[in-house]
């Protein structure tokens, strides 16, 4: 029997067919073997500017079309390689130094191989993802080679060979090849140019002796930084990673942490619930204490100490397994700062220190006495102890280097020393940089990365990326603050610019009703429109009217800008919307999610002229019952921008009774109806800790006056609840035309065990009584939670109430069973974000759904379904919406403190060139009591400030205020604190004399000093808002 | 995990085996390989290889032949079996035809139904046995060519070679084609990978008069036969793909022709 298959040498392409083969297992452990083919081909240009031969022999895409080649001819060079270089790195060079890759300052002209991106994506996504953005950046001129596809380069794996051998003579091949192929194509072009010397990076010894034999010029990363200018700058920027794995073999260090379970242990015992596997987070208020959340029990496992959380950093996702219950303790009762316990630990002398230190030792051993202390509050709960890490969270963190942790020599200058960098985050734990400028970095605002933490490394090790500029200068702190909530702050790229309306401002609604803009548009531009927003509100998204119908009912109408028409999908300029995800509102700074033009001019529904919007359109009977609702694409002319006291004296003025007056009053008629009818059906009425800052040039006046607590106008409400109308109604509309894709918004029922804390304090302190079975029960439980005497106990109450519940998300349709769509707070059964298109995202998506529900056709007749994607895309979208919006509420209120904490910082200084003593006597109210120390929120900043030990001012004490004086007080003084009562008396060691003491308890009303004060000693450079308790105020 | 096309495909033109977006994998076949058929033939596209055996015209089952369908000419049955060591993983498979295998042979049957010439062969049948022996996409593709060239070994009737082809976008192409930067080529002739990943459709096309020596000069006329697409893409982009595909088929049939020469001269 003849063999079927031809001979290959008899086919002439053949010879140039060759195949990959490799194992690899699936998920669930079995072995495939791949056989992929391989063509291999000799038009693969090098992409040299400098070569003559490979233009000829470009490749053109589909359209004719040939990529421009990348390597610039002039490269820039070392004082090694003067004629200029391009750099080929290996894998390991990318693992360890993409953070110099991206640096602007050196690595230009790199030939990046397709074996190394295949590596790289093997050994880390996000690097992967990061190197691809980088070659399609043309500044940096990354080219990648397909060294594999091209016949001079490909290499077979041999024999005995190992792949990473074989890959890193792929690079070597890759570079020797280039080298001879610039030369031909110079001698051929008889031209004398230079020609750049070809630079393989890589770390592997055995690869740099190789590559002296073959003749190839091979640097590893740090020699070649070495090298350049500004190289100590650059050298800290490799990871440490790499230092590690080197030192892995030779000394080790004594172990300080147990080792991981290995994988198929952790995967055992997940499958038989032995082991649980969860996120884990940790307290702000001990660093030693954490906690996961699993899915097998309803309240979270407690993880205390650095032995149990085992290498765990806050947020990521980790295997633990319960401890046995003996060892079960109560959470904690204290403050426990990292900063404070661990002050005097030296970054070098690893070998000597053990993980738990002596001080760390006793703040746990007095919990455990706590546990098995005599009072049922105190009962011991399960803890448990780390085993494995899923997957690691690590980020850029944001810091500054400790001052107490740089040698003494910091002046002796580029010294290669070991810093601890204390992260913004209190939740991670400080980070081990080794860096040759810490005298420079010192004092200012870093940013650094994690990049391992052994076993035998009591804490990360990280290395330094770049310095934001110096602690406290606006520029450096904004930038902090945005890096840490993961803000997208760089301006917009080109490609989106190119996405605006080429008209610019001066864009108009087209005049002729033939035009297509007006197709599917209903003209409602003789309506009286008018919109209230906060004073100085620029991106204007919604315009509200009402009039009477000629039946005696009411036409209202909600008319919302219309975005959708200017960001189509899937252009640049809707990809990066969806990567914000939200603008991001600072005190002193807006993120802006969409471009400049489009939020402020284009779509804001200014005043006096022709706008697109997207109305609804509801007909009401004079009880605010809704007879029809009815949704269309529209034109509209607003009247009016008013601000919201405009507004409210404009309608309190009974002299005005002109139309949009009459108008207005209707809005506000209904809107108190709409209210009354919300709450009777059980919404929740909030409350948060917010202040506004009204930003003035005044530099003369009390930099405190800016700060203002918010108020709420009855014209407030009024759109509020228009909003609240039109989101719902959108929401059910949506979800009848897409019951599988609409998006839509919903608060989920807080589980009851989340509000014991407060239904047992609150039952304790006042006697009274929090039901919380349903959101109508609780709501109005909470209107009675009041107490005479202190008017802001309700709203503390409210605010407590509300950290007790679950955050409200974004979700698509198809995500959770009807049931589970319920809005708690507003007790509605559906509910949507539909009002905001300009600085949300999830609302430009309604809008797209809601275009495609009622039909409309768009201009050129097609938009038909492209706003709706895909369920599983709209599952991401949703996801990354979710995690804007809460960095923006976080970045949001990080603004907002600093701010505050500046004002006073202004004050003080203002007030001591006076003479005068600095701080502010406010009110404050006790939220938490500790065993050492309370929490007290201050309402008019609108800050909870941690009041420790020896910020308790004693009756007949004299006014040391400085920190280094307070210091020194806290051993002195003994606490006497009883968790079940929530009281916490301080007094002076050896004076329990009750006038010598202060009495704390919970929900208390205390006077307070607020101060911005700089720790002084060892925590230099830092500042803090200091509250300190004068005195209660109850009697 | 390796590489993937819509990734690195825009940034260097190539595909995951180094192909550009217009060529072929390599093509091999033979015919006659089978002598205890009427006509057989082997094809690899790739690595998708496929052997095919037609068995008749005869006379069919009884039963069949007696019905309406039989009378007005031959009947086409088509049984297509994939090896269960075809793809990468190894599959049991227990005796009947699975969906994937008999979504090709519905497929085959009703296109070579309708191309041949059945209306010579009254109450008969004609049976081609399609085995795929190792898959790596366009398999529907490499079934119609083997069959061609069984059926062209068998010396039936059919007005010219039906070949096929299969063509996809590199990218999701989800949204419409946008003139000004269109950053998305067509491929031609996809592979398992690429298959699993892009969108794509098969194509397959016949000349209407047999060409050839005999054939006339300059432009023959093709047209479509079948065409089948299960993957989800911009209707914008339908035209593109099937230029190129249609395109593909008219080299697959040069290389076809050129088998079945060369098998005549040996």
């Amino acid at each position: 029997m003849k063999s079927l298959r031809r001979d290959v040498s008899s086919n002439p392409q053949a010879a140039n067919v060759t195949s990959k083969v490799f194992v690899r297992s699936t998920k669930s452990g079995k072995v495939q073997k791949i056989v992929r083919e391989l063509y291999l081909r000799q038009d693969i240009p090098c992409s040299s500017k400098l070569c003559s031969l490979c233009p000829s022999i470009a490749p053109a895409d589909a359209n004719g079309n040939i990529a421009p080649f990348v390597l610039s001819d002039r490269p820039a060079g070392t004082k090694a390689f003067p004629r200029g270089h391009y750099l080929v790195p290996d894998t390991n060079a990318l693992l360890n130094g993409m953070d110099l890759f991206e640096h602007t300052g050196a690595f230009y002209d790199v030939i990046i191989l397709q074996t190394v991106l295949e590596e790289l994506r093997n050994q880390s996504l996000p690097l992967y993802n990061r190197l691809l953005s980088l070659i399609k950046t043309d500044e940096k001129r990354f080219y990648l080679f397909f060294n594999e596809f091209r016949l001079e380069t490909h290499v077979r794996r041999g024999p005995e060979e190992s792949i990473n051998d074989r890959n890193d003579r792929a690079v070597r091949i890759v570079a020797s090849w280039y080298s001879e192929h610039l030369k031909a194509s110079s001698q051929k072009s008889k031209k004398e140019k230079s020609i750049p010397a070809i630079v393989v990076i890589t770390d592997d010894k055995d690869s740099l002796r190789k590559a002296k034999e073959e003749n190839v010029s091979a640097l590893s990363l740090s020699d070649y930084v070495s090298g350049l200018e500004d190289s100590a700058k650059l050298l800290d920027m490799i990871s440490e990673a790499r230092e590690a794995r080197d030192a892995k073999g030779s000394v080790r260090g004594q172990m300080f942490y147990p080792e991981y379970y290995s994988m198929s242990k952790i995967q055992t015992g997940l499958r038989a619930a032995n082991l649980h596997q969860g996120v884990y987070n940790v307290s702000p208020y001990n660093y030693l204490e954490g906690s996961v959340n699993v899915p097998a029990f309803d309240k979270p496992l407690l993880i205390l100490g650095r032995d149990n959380s085992n290498r765990a950093i806050a947020g990521d996702i980790v295997v633990i397994e319960v401890l046995p219950q003996d060892q079960w303790k109560s959470p904690s009762t204290k403050i426990v700062d990292e900063e404070a316990v661990t002050r005097n630990d030296n970054p070098d002398t690893e070998e000597t220190e053990a993980v738990v230190t002596d001080r760390e030792r006793k703040a746990l051993q007095e919990e455990v006495k706590k546990a098995h202390g005599k009072h049922s509050e105190g009962k011991p709960q399960p803890t448990a102890k780390v085993v494995g890490v899923i997957k690691r969270n690590w980020r850029q963190y944001v810091g500054h280097v400790d001052s107490g942790s740089t040698g003494s020599q910091v002046a002796s200058g580029r010294r290669q020393q070991t810093v601890f960098v204390l992260p913004m985050d209190k939740k991670v734990p400080k980070i081990r940089v080794r860096t040759r400028q810490a005298a420079d970095l010192l004092g200012h605002r870093i940013l650094v990365t994690i990049d391992a933490w052994d076993r035998d490394s009591r804490y990360p090790s990280g290395h330094f990326i770049r310095s934001l500029g110096e602690l406290e200068t606006k520029g450096a702190e904004t930038e902090a603050l945005l890096l840490e909530y993961d803000v997208q702050y760089k301006p917009f790229p080109k490609s989106v610019l190119d996405c605006l309306p080429s008209e610019g401002h001066d864009w108009k609604v087209p005049v002729s009703k033939e035009d297509k803009g007006w197709n599917g548009r209903r003209d409602l531009r003789d309506l009286l429109i008018c919109s209230i927003d906060p004073p100085g509100c620029q991106d204007i998204d919604d315009a509200l009217h009402a009039r009477l119908l000629p039946n005696g009912n009411f036409e209202v109408g909600v008319h919302i800008a219309d975005v959708s028409h200017f960001v189509k999908p899937h252009n640049p300029m809707d990809l990066e919307a969806s990567v914000r995800g939200s603008t991001v509102y600072l005190v002193d700074k807006r993120i802006d999610m969409l471009p400049h033009l489009l939020g402020t001019d284009l779509c804001s529904l200014k005043p006096y002229v022709e706008r697109y919007a997207f109305s609804v359109l509801w007909e009401v009977t004079p009880n605010a019952e809704i007879v029809s609702s009815d949704f269309t694409k529209s034109v509209i002319r607003s009247r009016e921008a008013f601000s919201y006291e405009q507004a409210q004296l404009r309608i309190d003025d009974a002299s005005q009774k002109d139309e949009l007056t009459e108008s207005m009053r209707n809005l506000l008629k209904f809107s108190k109806i709409l209210r009354q009818k919300r709450y009777d059906a059980g919404a929740l009425n909030l409350a948060s800790p917010e202040v506004r800052i009204e930003a003035d040039a005044d530099e003369v006046g009390d930099p405190l006056a800016d700060v203002k607590t918010k108020a709420s106008l009855a014209t407030n409400s009024l759109v509020e609840e228009f909003m609240l109308l039109a989101n719902i109604t959108v929401a059910s509309k949506i979800f009848q035309s897409f019951s599988q894709t609409a998006l839509l918004r919903r608060h989920a029922t807080p589980p009851p065990q989340n509000f014991e804390d407060l239904i047992n304090q609150l039952s304790k302190k006042r006697n009274m009584e929090l039901d919380v079975s349903s959101s109508g029960a609780l709501a109005s439980s909470l209107d009675k939670c009041v107490d005479p005497k202190n008017p802001f106990f309700n709203t503390l109450v409210r605010i407590l109430a509300t950290r007790c519940m679950t955050s409200a998300e974004y979700f698509c349709a198809g995500a959770h069973a009807e049931s589970e769509f319920r809005h708690y707070g507003l007790a509605s059964p559906i509910y949507t974000h539909f009002t905001s298109p300009i600085r949300r995202y999830a609302d430009l998506l309604v809008h797209r759904q809601l275009a495609s529900a009622i039909g409309y056709e768009g201009e050129d007749g097609h938009a038909g379904l492209e706003g709706v994607a895909t369920r599983s895309k709209l599952d991401d979208i949703c996801r990354n919406i979710n995690y804007r919006h809460r960095n923006a509420q976080f970045a949001g209120r990080a603004s907002i403190e600093y701010y505050v904490g500046q004002a006073l910082k202004a004050r003080g200084e203002k007030m001591a060139a006076g003479g005068t003593d600095q701080g502010v006597d406010e009110e404050g109210y006790v939220m938490r009591v500790f065993e050492n120390g309370a929490v007290v929120f201050v309402p008019r900043f609108g800050i909870e400030g941690v009041v420790r030990l020896e910020d308790f001012v004693l009756p007949g004490e004299a006014g040391a205020w400085s920190v280094t004086q307070r210091r020194e007080l806290a051993p002195h003084r003994t606490t006497d604190f009883d968790p079940e009562e929530y009281t916490l008396r301080v007094e002076e060691k050896g004076h329990p004399e009750k006038e010598r003491g202060v009495f704390v308890e919970l929900f208390q009303k205390v006077k307070v000093n607020v101060s911005s004060v700089k720790e002084e000693g060892r925590g230099a450079g830092k500042r803090r808002v200091r509250v300190l308790i004068t005195g209660s105020s109850d009697e | 995990m390796p590489l993937d096309t819509s990734t690195t495909y825009p940034l260097t033109r190539l595909r995951l085996d180094g192909r550009r977006w217009n060529e072929l994998r390599l093509l091999q076949a033979q015919i006659s390989t089978n002598a205890a058929s009427s006509g057989s033939s082997y094809l690899s596209m790739g690595n998708t290889s496929i052997m095919c055996s037609v068995h008749g015209p005869a006379e069919g089952r009884r039963g069949e032949s007696s019905g309406s369908a039989g009378s007005s000419g031959a009947v086409v049955d088509v049984n297509v079996n994939i090896a269960g060591f075809a793809g990468v993983d190894r599959k049991r498979r227990g005796g009947g035809s699975d969906k994937t295998s008999s979504r090709i042979a519905v497929i085959l049957r009703s296109t070579f139904q309708s191309h041949l010439h059945t209306y010579l062969y009254p109450h008969s049948t004609i049976s081609i046995h399609v085995s795929v022996i190792s898959a790596d996409g366009s398999i529907l593709a490499a079934a119609i060519n083997a069959c061609t060239l069984a059926l062209v070994d068998a010396g039936i009737p059919m007005p010219g070679l039906l070949t096929g082809c299969t063509a996809g976008m590199s990218g999701s192409a989800s949204t419409p084609k946008d003139p000004r930067h269109d950053e998305l080529d067509p491929l031609l002739d996809l592979s398992l990978p690429e298959e699993q990943e892009l969108p794509f459709l098969t194509v397959g096309t016949t000349t209407v008069l047999p060409v050839g020596e005999n054939g006339m000069d300059g432009e023959e006329e093709t047209s479509v036969a079948l065409l089948n697409m299960d993957s989800k893409l911009h209707s914008t982009y339908i035209e593109t793909m099937l230029a190129v595909g249609i395109d593909g088929c008219s080299q697959i049939r040069e290389l076809l022709e050129g088998v079945i020469k060369g098998s005549n001269r040996a």
